[in-house]
Formats: C-alpha cells, structure tokens, sequence
C-alpha cells in the first residue's frame, strides 16, 4: 500500500511540476466557509505552511470560520442573499441537493473527466464517500459500484471529502477493563464486559443496554473501586432534538433492523408510508428508546446531542458514549478531559444478525467541501488545485496525525495509520458501514419534522408508532407535492 | 435656493441654507429608516402574497391571500400561539409579583439599599443569550444547580425540562428574572411619586395598612403598572432568543413560541412567504399592543399633568 502512497505523491508532484509554468500568475484569494473545529483550523494552518499553488499563482486561503450551531443559516444566507461570498464551502452531504438546485454549488463532472489526478483521487476515495459526499442526484454505493468505473457514466459529482467522519465508542478503559468490575458484570450477565477493541467488536445493542444498566450508579456506591461523589450513569448516544442529533443514531437502528428512510434514489416509486413506518422501523426505534433509561437524565429533555454526550464523558460522568471521531481529540487534552488518559475507541455497537455477525450500518457523518458557480475558471483551476494538495497522501497522513480524518483507501491502509490516532481502527472498520441520509432540495423540511416527532418520542410525548406515523404521513405528503413520489 | 448662492459657496452652503438645514440634518436618519426598515418591510409584505422559498430559485408567483390562510387555518399556529399565551400570561404575572414587592421593599431606605438595588438591576442589563445560557446550566439535570438542591428533597431524580409543564416553568422562570427588576423601576417610580403627607395624614386617622395601600398608594402607581404589564406583554410576545437557547422549543413543541416558530418556517422550513404571511399577524397583534400601551402612556401623563 506504501507503493500506492509513492505513486499517488509522485503523480501529485509530477503534475505539479509540469503546471509550474503559467502563462501567467495571479494572487488568488479563496474564501471558504467552514464550520469552526479542529479539522478545519488544521486545514487553514496547514495550507499556509505547505501550501505553494503548481500553477505559480500566490494564493491564500481565507477561512471564514462559522460556529457549528449557526453553520447552516450562515451558509444558505450567504448563498440566496446572493452575495457570493465564498469560492468554496464545506458542506453537509444532505445540503447538495438544495444547493446544487439553487445554482450555487459547481458541477464538477468535466473537470474530473479531464484531469487524470483528479480521477485517481475518486478512484482513491472510499465509495461510501464518493456516493454521499459526491453525487447529485443521489447515487447509492451500490448503484456506484453497480458502474464499474469512476467517474461513473451518467452521475454528477460535486465535492469531496474535507473531513469523513463516523461514529465509534469512547470508553473508559480503567473501569471497562476493572477486574472486579469484568467479574460482576460476568456474573450478572453471563457475557464479557467489553475491555479490548476485539470485544467491542463483538458488543451489540443488547451488550450496549446491559452496560448501560450494569453501571448505571448513585453517588456513594462503589466504581472500579473508589467511591463515586456523583451519579455515574453507563451508556449515552445522541438524542437531541436540534439539527440531525437523534435522526442519525436512530436512523443506524432502523437501518440494521431492516427498515428504511425514505429512498431517494428509488424515485418516484419509492413510498414514504409503509416504509419509513414499517414494523421493523417502529421495532428499532423502540429498541433506541428502550435504552435512554440508562443514559444521563439530560436524555429526558431531549437536548442530548453530540455536544452534551462528550462533555458529559470528558467530565468522567458516563462510562461509554457513541460519538463523531471529529469530537475525538479533546478528550485526550489533559486540560479539557478529565478522562484523557483513560479512554479507548471501539467501533460503535450493531445489531446481531440470525448468523452471529453483527451489522454496524451507520449513518455517515464529516463533510465535503465543494466549488461554487460564480468562479472564474481560473479561480476554479486553482480550487481544485487546493483540493488535490489537501487530498494528497502526505497532507492527508498529516490531517489524520492532527486529528483530521481521511477517506483516501490508500491512507487508511497504510501501516502507520492505526497508530496515528487510537479511534483510526475503528473508523476504518466503520467506514465500510456508512449510508446517508436524503439529499434532495427539501432536506431540512424532512429533517426538522422527523426531529420534532422523535423528539416527542425521546421525552415521553407520544410511542415510537406514534412518532414514525406521524413523520411518514407528514413525508409522503411533501413528497407527493412536489412530485418526487408518485 | 438660488443658483447664486449654490454656486457661491457649493453644496455645503446650499445644504446649510437654514430653509433647509432642518430636512438635511434629519434625512441620513431617515435614510436609514428606509433602507433598513421600511424598504424590507415593505418587501416582506409583497412578499407574503407570493409562493416564494428563499431556498429554491423558482420564480414565485402571486398566489392573493392564500399565504394568509393558510397560516390562519393551520392548528399548528394556533397551537404556537396558546403556548405563547401561557407563557405571557405567566411570565408577566410573575414579573409583577416579583417587581411588585421589589420596589415595595426598596422604597424604604435600608443599609446598602443602592448596592443591593444595583445587583437586582443586573439581570436586566444582560443580553438575552446569556440569560438563556445560564439557565440551560442551571436546569441541567446531570450537574446543574437546580436539580443537585431538588434533589436532595426527592427520590426521583429531578429534570426541570423534561417535561412540557417544567419546560414551560424554567423558560417563564428565566424571563421573569431577567425582566421583573424592570417592573420593579416603574412600580418604584409610582411610590415615590406618592407625597409623604398623605401618609402622614392616614396615619393621624390610623387608617389601616390595606386602606392606605388601596386609597393612597395604589392610584399612584396604577396607570405605571399597567404600563409595565403592557410593555412586558409586547417584548414577552416576541420572546425568542431564551426560549431557543433553553429548550429549542422542546420537548417536542410544547415551549415553541410563535417568534420560535415563525423562525423555524423561515430559516429551516424555508418558508419565505408564508413565514411572511405569519410575521404580519405577529405584528398587526404587536401594533394593536402598542397603541393600548401608547393609550395608558398619554392616560399617564394626563394623570400628572
């Protein structure tokens, strides 16, 4: 794999050379909205250190960092305000389809037909990645492999990956891995508690609620033999109403079970009723509420998002939290963790199937990042040349040391990766899982109703039938409005 | 103006003729005035006429009072509208029990009484996010300070928002502390706008304390309190930023109010014209609030004069 490496570098560097000799050069500015977290900040430090334009302009990158909470306003403001502010803009997976519809986001398809880096770089991509971050309209990886070639012929791509991101468990090894603690958990259950990644491998959801149950523990009762000064509570997963904070666990459970979200890349066929609240749906999700009894009591105001879960952890008040490998790195800072030297990364917990095996299909999670139309085709030359300086193996290993992640296969199969970070195992294992959510231009409608309904449903309002009704009707009735089921 | 004078001493001393010193110096305001809020308003309203979504680059056609009726016909919104009522209705009242007996007890005078009142003002003086904020992490059940002392007293553990009545009670907590040191300044206005020697007299007749509060005090600081109520109920109707910090409207939508919900259809729903459509229900409401407020200001200063 090393070999692939070289040669993907050495083609970056050839390339390099042979466009070193413009006609002429320019100063390029690139502002590009980003959500404001590590990866992006490493991505904007990282380009002004190494960062020198093959085609001998002087370019700068101009981050515009956003916060998370307020990323989506700020970006479609920007873009139906009509400002045209950015040249590139990293984006949900779930936005391409409003934006692509909108006349904002550049098609990329020539470009990457006509430049051979470009297309070893799709060739390179994970194609769970190149399916969600990539396609408009939606293409399935299974669709995608189903063509036999990258570029697939009669698909559009826009972006690629700045940050792939999954769901892996964070857990403390100091208690997980407690004798005293594996012995009762042995006696109560008759199972292993999971203490090594080989274990983890092996936890389903039953394991997960077990767990939850078995170390779920009031203030003064023993843990891992010291006594506790405050609740202890086992398991967390996200249940907060806000953005997708519920929709992407829940969807990991249905998807498992056998149920289904509304399939986009089946219309106009595809039904909505009957679908999204089958009886395998309904099933699953009573299996995720089922375990909110054992999380922090915050699960009760459904405000327990992705945020609150590694706060929660990195306060040492939860033994186990299924969360982003993007919010992995602050909890090994020794002055924002207090569990920094305590924690280790499984992938995240699945559903067993009638074979044993157990199935980890997840909701993918990270960003790509994307051109926008008004760019002058110089102004997008040079962009992609960004995008081909950031997706080359030696930047792309660099991200991954500085709490990046990648989606080049060839980076995640070099030897030196697994060490490179402690969740990168885990991420490689739960890659090969991710799916994605719609992507058609009503996204956020879709989103903000389904949030609400589970949300009702996470704080006691109404039963998971109740809620998967309800959000099934509310679908295929928007659906059939405007045409995209029939 | 002559065009001697203009070409005399140009545009500088056409502008300061004094015929029309006052239009030029009032016109960057109004400019102002317009562009910022005239013009969008004026936008918004045709807007809410059309199938317009900030989102989608369709063209939008006229589509008459259609948005209007939706909205109006929606439970949804008539749902959002009851939770606000509640809310209002809640809020405001613990906003003048509190302001009340605050100002009841800073018209005497007591050691440190300016420092004492300067802290009661504080909460007032901060900005709506970081209320919303401090609330959220004193409400939070895991470490927040409200449930570590309620649960000292209780078995179960004790989650203010997990409940729509808690939700609703920790966002109506919130407000009033915010907002009730207000009530407190224009009900303390009222008392010590009260002459001493109305007092002094109800003394000499020993008139009891209920009876020199009614008789004496009370018309003084009446056409004040409803005042401060009508205020109250204006900015509480609007009540946005605490409620989306706190709960985002949840559990589910029972603390959703209707600024909460008009958002939403806007910047999540994209919902452009009907957002619209809803915003001018909202303000013909405030419009109607206002002048009732206007009223009891201009009943106020007929009072005094």
């Amino acid at each position: 794999m090393r070999n692939i490496i070289s040669g993907l570098m050495g083609a970056t560097v050839l390339a390099a050379g042979l466009g070193a000799t413009p006609a002429l050069s320019a100063d390029i500015t690139i502002t590009m909205a980003a959500p404001d977290w590590p990866p992006t900040r490493f991505m904007k430090e990282h380009f002004d250190q190494t960062y020198t334009s093959p085609a001998g302009h002087t370019t700068t990158l101009d981050m515009d960092f956003i916060p998370w909470p307020s990323f989506y306003e700020r970006v479609a403001a920007s873009l139906t305000s009509g400002e045209q502010k950015y040249q590139m803009i990293v984006t949900d997976s779930q936005w391409l389809g409003a934006f692509v519809e909108g006349g904002y986001y550049l098609d990329l398809t020539d470009k990457i037909n006509a430049d051979p880096e470009l297309q070893a770089i799709m060739q390179d991509l994970h194609p769970a990645l190149v399916s969600a971050y990539s396609t408009y309209p939606h293409r399935t990886r299974a669709q995608l492999e189903e063509a036999g070639e990258v570029p697939a012929p009669g698909v559009s791509y826009y972006g690629f990956p700045q940050f792939p991101d999954t769901y892996v468990t964070f857990y403390r090894e100091d208690i997980f891995c407690h004798e005293g603690e594996m012995a009762a958990f042995q006696e109560k259950y008759g199972s292993n508690l999971p203490c090594s990644y080989e274990d983890w491998q092996d936890t389903d959801w039953q394991k997960w609620g077990q767990i939850g149950e078995f170390f779920q523990r009031s203030a003064g009762e023993d843990l891992a033999g010291e006594t506790l000064d405050d609740d202890f509570y086992g398991i967390a997963y996200q249940a907060g109403k806000g953005y997708d904070f519920s929709t992407m666990a829940i969807n990991a459970f249905i998807w498992q079970q056998g149920g289904d979200i509304w399939d986009e890349s089946k219309m106009p066929e595809a039904q909505a009723e009957g679908v999204v609240n089958s009886d395998a749906a309904v099933a699953a999700f009573d299996e995720y509420l089922s375990y909110l009894q054992y999380m922090p009591p915050v699960a009760q105001t459904g405000q327990m998002d992705i945020f609150v879960i590694q706060d929660l952890y990195m306060q040492g008040k939860v033994g186990a939290i299924i969360d982003w490998v993007g919010l992995g790195e602050p909890v090994l800072d020794p002055s924002a963790s207090k569990v920094h030297d305590k924690s280790a990364f499984g992938p995240a917990p699945g559903s067993r199937k009638g074979d044993g095996t157990i199935d980890r299909t997840g909701n993918i999670g990270g960003q790509p990042f994307v051109l926008t139309t008004w760019n002058s085709d110089e102004v997008v030359d040079e962009a992609l040349n960004v995008v081909k300086w950031w997706l080359n193996p030696e930047t792309q290993l660099s991200a991954v040391a500085n709490g990046g992640q990648s989606g080049l296969k060839s980076v995640m199969a070099d030897p030196g990766y697994n060490d490179l970070r402690p969740w990168n195992r885990a991420h490689v294992e739960m890659i090969d899982w991710q799916k994605d959510v719609w992507h058609i231009p009503e996204f956020f409608e879709l989103l903000t109703q389904q949030q609400e309904e589970f949300d009702k449903a996470i704080t006691g309002q109404q039963s998971a039938k109740e809620a998967l009704d309800s959000v099934a009707e509310f679908q295929q009735e928007l659906l059939e409005d405007i045409g995209f089921i029939e | 103006m002559s065009e001697t004078s203009a070409s005399k001493g140009g545009f500088g001393a056409w502008a300061l003729d004094p015929k029309r010193r006052g239009a030029m110096l009032v016109a960057p305001a109004l400019i102002i005035l317009f562009v910022m809020n005239i013009f969008p308003l004026l936008w918004s309203f045709g807007l809410s006429f059309f199938n317009y979504k900030a989102s989608s680059p369709r063209v939008p056609s006229f589509r008459g009072l259609s948005n209007y009726e939706r909205v109006l016909t929606d439970e949804k919104t008539w749902e959002r509208f009851q939770t606000t009522a509640v809310i209002v209705g809640s809020s405001v009242l613990l906003q003048l029990i509190v302001g009340f007996l605050l100002a009841l007890m800073f018209a005497k005078v007591f050691p440190m009484r300016r420092i004492v009142l300067m802290l009661v003002l504080t909460p007032m003086m901060l900005s709506f996010v970081s209320v919303g904020v401090f609330f959220k992490l004193f409400y939070e059940p895991t470490f927040g300070i409200v449930s570590y002392v309620m649960n000292i007293f209780m078995t179960d553990k004790f989650v203010m928002l997990g409940s729509p009545g808690g939700a609703i009670a920790g966002i109506v907590i919130a407000d009033a502390w915010m907002w009730s040191p207000f009530v407190m300044l224009l009900v303390l206005a009222g008392l010590v706008s009260v002459p001493k020697y109305l007092y002094e007299a109800a003394e000499i007749d020993r008139a009891s304390s209920w009876r020199i509060f009614w008789t004496i005090t009370f018309p003084y600081i009446k056409s004040l309190l409803l005042l401060a109520i009508l205020f109250r109920t204006i900015e509480t109707f609007k009540l946005f930023d605490i409620v989306y910090i706190i709960t985002e409207g949840g559990p589910g939508s029972s603390t959703e109010t209707i600024a909460v919900f008009l958002y939403r259809n806007a910047f999540q729903f994209f919902q452009t014209s009907r957002s619209a459509a809803l915003a001018y229900i909202v303000l013909f409401i405030v419009i109607v609030l206002t002048n009732l407020y206007l009223y009891a200001v201009n009943r106020r200063e007929e009072e005094v004069t």
